[in-house]
């Protein structure tokens, strides 16, 4: 519930409708390979335009971290990295595949 | 965001949360702008983590017993606010008999503080804790409003 609130929205997008589910934002900016917490919000903007809050972000990473998805790298720089997991993935993976079958259903009724 | 900014901020969290996340997160902060939403969405993430804990919390040390619970400060502070009011009255009769005031002396209205005062407290521990280890909870507000009562009986009873 939480991980789903406090997300900055940029002004010059908040017109937009954006994506905000930060551990599968997360997830999916992970997925193309380890990165830092500043890295994933760059990451995630470019991808969905959505911009998570340093708070928002480091919210999901714990949970995701409890929850055995994403696990830490060694830090670099006094950045810590994060990768995800097989878990990570195949729980990515099933998200996403329910997403776009939602989203085929709902395009559907919008076009009918 | 300067330093002195992003650690204030981090400072905001519970111990167990800074103690795993308090050192990248204080470094993730240095990077961001300083803006107000960043301000307010950390503040926000902060209160959050203090009410539902991700990590060090009592549920994810799975010691969500009873006597965990009953320890909480704010599951003791009512017993305790109740139990002091119910002393306040038996020693009031005690020196002063049972009978009734034409005016509210300094015992009665400290009764009342007391007894309005854990309210809130009360409510924060239900909302909170209510969600999260229901059967434990109850058990803690069963004992609260049996001391409560305790409190009130004889102010009901004496008509003090």
């Amino acid at each position: 519930m939480r991980s789903t609130q406090h997300v900055v929205v940029p002004k010059e997008k908040a017109v937009k409708e954006q994506y905000s589910d930060p551990p599968l934002l997360v997830l999916a900016s992970l997925a193309s390979g380890p990165k830092h917490g500043h890295a994933m919000i760059e990451d995630i903007a470019g991808m969905c335009g959505t911009r998570l809050g340093p708070g928002t972000l480091y919210g999901a990473i714990a949970r995701l971290e409890q929850q055995g998805l994403i696990v830490p790298l060694p830090p670099e720089e006094r950045r810590q990295p994060y990768r995800i997991t097989k878990e990570g993935m195949r729980i990515l993976g099933a998200k996403l595949a329910t997403l776009q079958q939602f989203a085929k259903a709902g395009l559907k009724r919008l076009e009918a | 965001m300067n330093r002195a900014i992003a650690r204030v901020l981090t400072s905001l969290y519970p111990r167990a949360w800074k103690d795993r996340y308090g050192a990248e997160f204080e470094v993730h902060l240095e990077a961001e702008s300083v803006d107000i939403s960043t301000a307010i969405n950390v503040i926000c993430s902060a209160v959050g983590e203090r009410l539902f804990p991700t990590i060090g919390g009592p549920m994810d040390q799975h010691s969500s017993s009873f006597g965990t619970v009953v320890r909480l400060p704010s599951a003791f502070i009512p017993m305790a606010m109740s139990l002091t009011a119910l002393a306040l009255v038996l020693i009031h009769i005690s020196v002063f008999g049972a009978a009734r005031e034409a005016d509210e002396g300094p015992t009665a209205h400290l009764w009342q503080i007391l007894m309005a005062g854990q309210l809130p407290v009360l409510a924060f521990f239900a909302i909170k804790w209510l969600p999260r280890a229901p059967r434990q909870t109850l058990y803690v507000i069963a004992l609260q409003a049996g001391a409560a009562l305790a409190s009130i009986a004889p102010v009901l009873f004496l008509k003090l």
